[in-house]
């Protein structure tokens, strides 16, 4: 399990047991045959890559089941993927279906449809399938692209 | 947002049925750049149950500044060489900046005569004179001196097209001048403030500090002309070259006509202007401008009255000098069917005879004669 020494608390109110953190990365080339460097996303250009990286805490007394992470794609960004080593999220380019991304439409103006792409993308999300027991912890991100 | 108000939102239900209407996002797909100073901000929502009680949970919210990425195009609307006369005025070169960038400039504009060798072919041996840079105002790419005044591009929106207009007149003639090359070079300027020309772009340095709410300014561009050009990378500027020549001069060309009597009938030597007697014109045209070849030279003229003219005298390209035909050329046929580098035909109607000559070299004469008749 990740600490959560290194991110700014932002601590969810007291009654809610899970604590969720969102953060914003850009992803630099790394030197030439190693993965990219993921740094605060401060100087963030058109095209510029980037990681949005959910980190969850249950910091209740009781195992947290069926937990559901949403994240709609933030205006200016278009999805790109899922994170090596992480779960691949859920997409749906509406906000009510979601699947993998061959199974996922686009309405044509005209009538008819057209295979969504990954710059359609409006929302991700990520089912857990095992509970969450009391001071458990993980982390999950996506990629995406500044428009 | 504090939970109370959350859990009153979403009470009850999944958080997901609230966040379907909450980003309406979908319209973003074939959307240009996102501007810069666009704040892009990420909120996660979570939901859950605890011991069989539904709850949700938001995260914070991470934000960033789209930052301003400078990038520019320039490029010359006519490919090819501009033919130009020496003595010209208000030769019109068009050149179109693109602004790439992912917000609004100005854009500064300078013209350059001294091109690095090689960069474009053909001679550079002239400049320019009077040379003005204006900028296509009402956007129909034609230059209209009544309209089209500006000196910079004012306010260009991103992945907007603007037409500039160089200007300049040719030198009065000069055998030494035979082309000339310019470079526009368009500057990436602060833009914001409608008819007030902005200050040059300076990126961001790297190692600044940045403060996340600022819009850093980064250059982006390419090198747009390779390394023999003036363009270089990342220098928020952009370059495009045009090229003249002088290709119709203003040769000095002059004709000479002289009359000599071949025969009179009656004297056996140094015939006389006697009724009778045939009389050939000599037409002499000598191109003084060396170097540079007069084309398709025309010679016109009128057969005198009290004259005759010899059906099938014309002959044309014979060598002659001063006025006298030394040796004659082609024969004509006077129905103008000949072909070739020299044609010519008699009109007797109008009585004129006609004289075409393909090419008079430059520093050389040609001659044309033909023959009449005194009556």
């Amino acid at each position: 399990m990740i600490p959560f020494a290194s991110l700014a608390a932002v601590v969810a109110a007291a009654a809610a047991p899970l604590q969720l953190e969102t953060r914003i990365l850009a992803e630099r080339p790394g030197a030439a045959g190693t993965a990219p460097v993921l740094a605060p996303a401060r100087r963030m250009l058109p095209g510029d890559p980037l990681v949005v990286e959910l980190a969850y805490r249950n910091t209740g007394a009781a195992a947290i089941t069926g937990l559901v992470l949403a994240n709609p794609i933030p205006q200016g960004l278009a999805y790109r993927g899922g994170q090596p080593d992480m779960p691949v999220p859920d997409l749906s380019v509406d906000g009510s279906r979601f699947g993998p991304l061959a199974v996922l439409t686009v309405a044509l103006p005209g009538g008819g449809t057209r295979p969504a792409t990954a710059a359609d993308v409006t929302h991700v999300r990520w089912r857990l399938p095992a509970a969450l027991a009391a001071g458990g912890s993980g982390r999950l991100a996506f990629r995406a692209v500044v428009r | 947002m504090s939970a109370p108000a959350l859990r009153c939102l979403l009470s009850g239900g999944t958080a997901l049925a609230a966040l379907a209407t909450a980003t309406p996002a979908f319209a973003q797909a074939a959307t240009p750049a996102t501007p810069a100073g666009t704040v892009v901000s990420n909120t996660a929502q979570a939901s859950y149950t605890v011991n069989g009680n539904a709850q949700t949970t938001a995260s914070n919210t991470a934000t960033f500044v789209v930052d301003r990425k400078v990038n520019l195009a320039a490029v010359a609307v006519q490919s090819a060489t501009t033919s130009v006369d020496f003595g010209q005025t208000g030769v019109v070169t068009t050149f179109r900046v693109t602004n790439n960038t992912n917000a609004t400039q100005d854009f500064l504009l300078t013209v350059a005569q001294l091109l690095p060798v090689g960069l474009l072919t053909g001679a550079d041996n002239f400049d320019l004179d009077n040379v003005r840079i204006v900028v296509d105002a009402d956007g129909d790419g034609i230059y209209n001196p009544a309209v089209d005044t500006a000196g910079f591009i004012d306010e260009l929106e991103a992945d907007k097209t603007r037409a500039v207009f160089v200007i300049g007149d040719i030198p009065s003639s000069n055998p030494a001048a035979t082309g000339a090359q310019i470079g526009l070079q368009a500057i990436a300027a602060v833009g914001g403030a409608t008819g007030t020309q902005g200050a040059p772009l300076i990126p961001t340095p790297l190692n600044t500090v940045n403060q996340d709410a600022e819009i850093d300014v980064v250059f982006a561009d390419n090198d747009n002309d390779g390394l023999l050009g003036f363009d270089a990378a990342r220098n928020g500027r952009a370059w495009a070259y045009a090229s003249f020549a002088v290709t119709t001069t203003n040769v000095s060309l002059s004709v000479t006509k002289s009359a000599s009597v071949l025969s009179d009938g009656v004297s056996i030597a140094n015939p006389k202007a006697l009724p009778g007697a045939v009389v050939q014109y000599c037409l002499t045209v000598q191109n003084a401008t060396p170097s540079t070849a007069a084309a398709n030279v025309s010679l016109t003229d009128i057969v005198p009255a009290h004259t005759t003219y010899v059906p099938g005298s014309l002959s044309v390209g014979g060598i002659g000098a001063n006025g006298v035909c030394l040796l004659n050329g082609v024969s004509i046929a006077d129905n103008g069917s000949g072909t070739g580098a020299y044609r010519g035909s008699y009109d007797a109607g109008t009585r004129t005879v006609t004289a075409t000559i393909a090419s008079v070299p430059g520093g050389t004469s040609i001659a044309a004669s033909f023959r009449v008749t005194i009556d």
